[in-house]
């Protein structure tokens, strides 16, 4: 056919099949093009909104690589005239890029001290056999740490503690399936749930504190944003205990055994090492840093410090960090940042708010809950499909146009963004835990959706009842 | 020749494990056996990458070398591999990455050419995809149990011929239905057949389909020269002539009791794509191990 051989055609087609959202992408953003601009949309304002389009569906579907994705805006940026080519470099690195480069770069430093022998044995020393008091510690051990260190950073840490006090109770996974599914997603709800603890608990955090600031609607501390986001966490605790018992209720209610060969196993590691000391020591003087000079300095340049320091006292390798270190993810949320800057100086995140609101006006009265169920339902929903960071650097200016209070609509936001319950691709977290090969995908939506609608119900009580008297 | 055998689970994998095995040492083929792990999202790789070598640490296997230490096992017990007494088993340490996906462990083998077991990490078209292409692969063994789909793409865009190890119970008789007609794939499916029915020794029909009552001379040909190589190897064979719909007829005179040779489809790739082929439409209903031979 055409003078092609069928081994052509059938790798064409075998391209064509793979690559279909890629070709989606860009015959429905050429569609977009031509069609003249809605209404009150520049044309600027349209075109950026072709490149979200665009980026949604080349992040959800996954058939290019990341960095790819994060060059296409840029060069899209430019080419669409929507900004200069310094004016896109300049909106491309921001502190917020800084802070989730140098946070990305500690969780190597950190996971690869061995701290985790340590954590462990703290926490059978605290929670006992019992599995009831293990859960519990699980998802409170999980969540205050990744609230401070990422949440990736403590799942890392905590998989293999899960995995051995599974494979001491028993090797055939049949007996242990619920057992292994209450312990790992304690640590996959644990993590994400402690994320929005503080700043530092996620890139979206910051993201959300520097459209916030960008936007002339506020400056927010790393205190302040503790102050809103930390009692939903401690109330977030015992609640996800609760829906995990009652959801994965295991056999086994006593880990006698398997707590013992654990211990048995971290105590062989001896004391604790000079290294380990340093590198607890760094991580205390980043996070003084993050609550104390940040305003200043910046998280991201805290964090960077953090880096240095690891780095210039020989405890993490840079090889180390090269390999392990996600660069494509820091491309793709600095260009998802410079999109969004883009959607809000041209007005297109203004547009999208407004059409949202009249829409929402023609349904219900009350526009001021619509907008947070609408700002807060999304991000959840999207979050479990895309990155939470990705898609908080994208609704972000949306949200804060939407009227209202911005820093309740944004904390909100980012708080919801957390709510990664739902599928395997939703966060790090569960994807790490989905590579132990214990849990099927069925099982994140048993548990998830439950905690999905508690906590929304939480942070709209949190939000409405007691940050009002924050602000 | 070689052979390679993707294999899922311990709980489903026994059955393509000990077909494929049998039928790589009738050809005296080198073996690749390869698991392939999910693929892991972009936004997770490295934290998953972090994660895994943490289990490293704690001398705990990441998914996947489980079901490779299985196979290891098996393949000492029915001694298609040495084991010296000092071997210490299948673990991590003994696989060696190649690629930031891939890893593997050589191990010379005993009734077939040299075993490789492989891991891989990904979508599991591309990589088994990749595997055939990187190794040169000729025969691909596949479990029946998984996705419809899965086998319908590899047999559309994987190189090498594909073993559908459907439904294989050890404790069956089976015959060998090998289909012949004229298309260019049925000299490459009765040189498979034959030395299957020798390895297995067991009785072959050849069945010829055609979809009007009269016999076109290319069928009738292709039936007689077929038989011929039987009757030259020693083979016992029956010759059966039908008229009919050739998936269907195929499908019925397959039962559960045979294993069915045929050849792939010379159709365009386009044609099949959209409109399906014979062996695709034999791979999705028959409920017996298939061989489609490129």
């Amino acid at each position: 056919m055409l003078g092609f051989s069928n081994q052509t055609i059938a790798d064409l087609l075998y391209w064509v099949t793979r690559k279909r959202w890629l070709i989606a992408a860009f015959s429905i953003s050429l569609f977009l093009f031509y069609i003249p601009s809605p209404a009150f949309l520049s044309p600027e304002a349209h075109r950026t909104l072709i490149i979200v389009v665009i980026t949604l569906i080349l992040i959800i579907g996954e058939v290019i690589p990341l960095p790819a994705v994060a060059i296409l805006i840029l060069i899209l940026e430019v080419v669409f005239g929507i900004d200069t080519p310094n004016g896109v470099a300049k909106s491309f690195m921001s502190d917020a890029v800084f802070f989730i480069m140098g946070s990305l770069m500690m969780a190597v430093a950190i996971v690869s001290q061995g701290l985790d022998k340590r954590l462990a044995l703290g926490i059978i020393k605290l929670t006992g056999n019992k599995t009831w008091r293990i859960v519990f510690g699980f998802v409170a051990i999980s969540s205050i740490l990744s609230s401070f260190i990422g949440e990736h950073t403590v799942a890392a840490m905590m998989l293999p503690v899960a995995l051995t006090l599974i494979r001491n109770t028993s090797d055939d996974q049949k007996t242990v399936h619920r057992l292994s599914t209450i312990l790992l997603f304690s640590i996959a709800y644990g993590c994400a749930m402690g994320s929005i603890g503080t700043p530092s608990g996620g890139g979206r955090n910051v993201i959300m504190i520097g459209y916030i600031s960008e936007f002339g609607l506020g400056n927010i501390s790393y205190l302040d944003w503790i102050k809103y986001a930390y009692p939903m966490l401690l109330l977030e605790i015992p609640i996800a205990v609760a829906i995990l018992w009652m959801t994965f209720k295991p056999d086994q209610r006593i880990l006698d055994s398997a707590v013992r060969k654990l211990k048995v196993k971290v105590t062989k590691t001896g004391a604790m090492t000079g290294n380990q000391i340093m590198a607890i020591g760094i991580f205390v003087l980043v996070f003084l840093g993050w609550v104390f000079l940040s305003p200043s300095l910046g998280l991201g340049i805290v964090a960077l410090i953090g880096v240095f320091l690891y780095l210039s006292f020989g405890l993490i390798e840079w090889q180390d960090i090269n390999r392990n270190t996600n660069w494509g993810v820091i491309l793709l949320f600095g260009a998802a940042i410079s999109l969004g800057i883009q959607m809000k100086e041209t007005g297109a995140a203004e547009w999208v708010a407004t059409q949202s609101i009249n829409g929402m006006s023609m349904l219900v009265n009350d526009i001021g809950f619509m907008q947070w169920f609408i700002s807060v339902f999304l991000t959840g929903i999207l979050t479990n499909f895309l990155s939470n960071a990705a898609t908080v650097a994208v609704l972000g200016p949306v949200v804060l146009d939407m009227g209202g209070n911005p820093i309740i609509l944004g904390i909100s936001t980012s708080i919801a963004s957390s709510f990664a319950y739902l599928t395997i691709v939703a966060s790090p977290t569960c994807m790490i835990i989905h590579s132990s090969g214990l849990v099927k995908s069925s099982d994140y939506l048993q548990a998830g959706w439950k905690l999905f609608v508690i906590s929304i119900f939480l942070l709209f009580l949190i939000s409405n009842l007691y940050w009002p008297f924050l602000s | 020749m070689k052979f390679i055998i993707a294999i899922g689970s311990k709980d489903y994998s026994g059955p393509t494990l000990e077909l494929g095995m049998r039928v790589a040492k009738a050809f005296n083929a080198a073996v690749d056996i390869i698991y392939v792990g999910e693929k892991i999202s972009a936004f997770s790789t490295s934290e998953v990458k972090l994660a895994q070598e943490n289990l490293d640490n704690w001398e705990l296997d990441r998914k996947g070398v489980d079901v490779l230490q299985w196979a290891y096992e098996y393949l000492v017990e029915n001694k298609y591999i040495h084991s010296d007494s000092e071997d210490s088993g299948f673990n991590t340490d003994k696989l060696i990455q190649t690629d930031d996906d891939r890893c593997e462990v050589q191990l010379e083998g005993c009734m077939t050419q040299e075993v490789g077991l492989i891991l891989r990490n990904g979508d599991i078209i591309q990589q088994l995809r990749d595997e055939v292409k990187r190794s040169a692969i000729d025969v691909m063994i596949i479990g029946g149990s998984g996705e419809r789909r899965m086998a319908h793409d590899l047999v559309q865009y994987v190189d090498s011929s594909i073993f559908v190890v459907n439904q294989f119970d050890p404790n069956q008789k089976y015959r060998l239905l090998l289909a012949a007609d004229d298309s260019i794939g049925t000299k490459g499916a009765v040189k498979f057949g034959v030395r299957v029915a020798q390895a297995f020794k067991i009785n072959v029909d050849i069945l010829t389909v055609s979809k009007v009552d009269q016999f076109r001379d290319g069928y009738k040909g292709a039936a007689e020269r077929a038989g011929k190589f039987m009757r030259r190897t020693g083979i016992q064979y029956q010759n059966i002539y039908r008229v009919g719909d050739p998936s269907e007829i195929i499908k019925k005179e397959a039962g559960d009791n045979h294993i069915v040779i045929m050849g792939a489809s010379s159709k365009n790739p386009l044609m099949k794509f959209f409109k399906g082929s014979k062996p695709l439409k034999v791979m999705e209903d028959c409920p017996c191990p298939i061989l489609i031979v490129k």
